[in-house]
């Protein structure tokens, strides 16, 4: 590929339990902040990309920031499994030569706004042979896997703890951080369940959000006054029988897309998981952490907890994640990302030149590395 | 007056999925079993993904089978559950093959209040289908058995 793709801006506003704006304020605040860090302006703007759940359109935004026309736009689905694809579709529509800058964002009053399963009574879709029973709640239908993973590699609720406790740690450095009191072992078994077996501290918090970023050209980014950071590859997968949240139907029970994302993105960024410095896990949920370290090529099947205690592993979700910075649908994860490339991180790994940042893990999803260098 | 009680989520079925709905309501689980290959096709779909044949044949299954997962629901949950918490949802692997999902019920079909402890309930128990009413909305459900 001979045009690159690079992001030059990013920002986001504090993280709250509730905003005060919508979702479509925050976003142009968010958008028009990471604009401002790239140095750039609203003028330059020629494509932009989304999350489907997004509930500001890239049409309703390009009006309220008033891009003048945006020669490329689309979305990507599945929810959290959305965030590494949707960077994949904004770096390729630079790499083709079909936008120059390109704004992505995710704002979401996940807090503020309830939760968006109480509403949810009609039962279409897949959901019809699932809601009526009770897998209502994300955190339902991760509660099966969970069990079928702690069955089948003998892991632990003190596997998950140990998660929840070093992203803790994470967040702690992070003034950003919604959750930054001490979280004990003690305190995580003795936190009262959601759905066994997961507990609350398995789960996300239930954040207000905003952030955005900024990727252009290598070209363009040589007149710009910061340092780019390379989209050195991404990968998207399904997996057969895919289905979002409840992957029960297929033949082997516990594999996720992930496991589909994992080789196609080695192959496309050249890399191997050696290579990579430092990474950011998709962490709806503590266990995915721990899935994630196998299924994208770090360690033997099942061998997550054991790999991290060696210290061998690369260190996971350095601002705190989704468990203790902010749940914003995994966008805070690649800003992560960006920012450890950059350098910029509040729990900075030393000299980065690679950091992967995955997307959720058992939706449909995907995978991008950035880079400090072009491939 | 009282406050008009809380509703469940109730199934909203469409053309390939309405003949489930149909043998539930009879009390009959069927299930869509491709005709020129002998697939099990789970959740239902108008081709078999295996042979790609567009002829599936809604075939009754016994409904035995044995715990694949499960999980404890404990609050918050959706109105209709929130007193009759802790509950099981059970995923069940069938004798076919397949994997359906359903909560953890007694000899009866009523549902149970329990963590599936004082049941035994374990990877890989038995169980066998049983019928559950929820507000008019009837709901395949397993009970557990012994091998
Ligand atoms: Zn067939």
């Amino acid at each position: 590929m001979s045009r690159k793709a690079v992001v030059v801006g990013l920002h986001g506003l504090p993280f709250s339990k509730n905003i005060g704006m919508t979702e479509r304020h925050s976003g142009a605040l968010a958008i028009l902040g990471a604009l401002k860090d790239a140095g750039l302006t609203v003028a330059d703007v020629d494509g932009m990309c989304r999350y489907v759940w997004q509930p500001t359109t890239e049409m309703e935004m390009a009006r309220v920031i008033g891009v003048q026309n945006l020669r490329f736009f689309g979305a990507q689905d599945y929810g959290g499994g959305a965030g590494a694809p949707t960077m994949a579709l904004a770096s390729m529509a630079i790499e083709l030569g079909l936008a120059e800058v390109v704004v992505v964002w995710r704002s979401r009053n996940r807090s503020s706004g309830g939760r968006p399963w109480v509403g949810q009574i009609m039962a279409e879709g897949q959901d019809q042979f699932e809601r009526p029973h009770g897998l209502v709640r994300p955190a339902d239908g991760m509660a099966l896997h969970t069990r079928v993973w702690m069955h089948k590699y003998g892991w632990k609720r003190e596997d998950f703890g140990n998660v929840a406790i070093t992203q803790r740690r994470h967040a702690q450095a992070n003034p950003m951080a919604m959750m930054r009191k001490d979280l004990t072992m003690e305190e995580y078994l003795s936190s009262r369940w959601v759905a066994e077996p997961l507990c609350l501290f398995d789960n996300c918090l239930e954040t207000d959000g905003a952030l955005a970023m900024v990727l252009t050209s290598e070209e363009r980014a040589r007149d710009l006054d910061v340092t780019p950071v390379y989209v050195r590859g991404y990968a998207l997968g399904s997996g057969p029988q895919g289905y979002a949240m409840t992957f029960y139907y297929g033949d082997e029970l516990g594999v996720t897309p992930a496991s589909y994302v994992a080789p196609e993105l080695w192959r496309n960024t050249g890399l191997k998981p050696d290579d990579i410095d430092v990474v950011q896990f998709y962490d709806a949920f503590t266990p995915q952490v721990l899935l994630s370290y196998h299924e994208y090529g770090f360690c033997d099947e099942g061998d997550a907890p054991a790999y991290i205690a060696s210290g061998e592993a690369p260190p996971y979700n350095t601002s705190g994640g989704g468990l203790s910075e902010a749940y914003v649908h995994g966008f805070n994860l690649l800003v992560e990302g960006v920012r450890q490339v950059r350098g910029t991180s509040t729990t900075q790994v030393e000299s980065v030149n690679h950091c992967l940042v995955t997307s959720g893990a058992v939706v449909p999803t995907g995978a991008i590395v950035f880079s400090k260098e072009p491939a | 007056m009282s406050a008009a009680p809380p509703l469940p989520p109730r199934p909203v079925p469409d053309q390939d999925t309405l003949p489930f709905w149909d043998g539930v309501a009879e009390r009959m689980l069927i299930v869509p079993r491709c005709a020129s290959c002998g697939q099990w096709i789970w959740q239902p779909r108008p081709v078999c993904y295996r042979c790609r044949a567009t002829n599936p044949v809604w075939t009754q299954v016994s409904g035995n089978g044995r715990v694949a997962s499960w999980t404890v629901l404990h609050p918050p949950v959706l109105p209709v559950w929130a007193d009759r918490l802790p509950l099981v949802v059970l995923l069940v692997e069938l004798d076919e093959g397949i994997r359906m999902v359903g909560q953890l019920v007694d000899d009866e079909g009523t549902l149970l209040q329990t963590d599936g402890t004082a049941e035994g309930l374990a990877m890989g128990a038995r169980v066998a289908l049983r019928w559950r009413k929820e507000a008019d909305i009837t709901l395949p459900a397993w009970t557990l058995v012994g091998d």
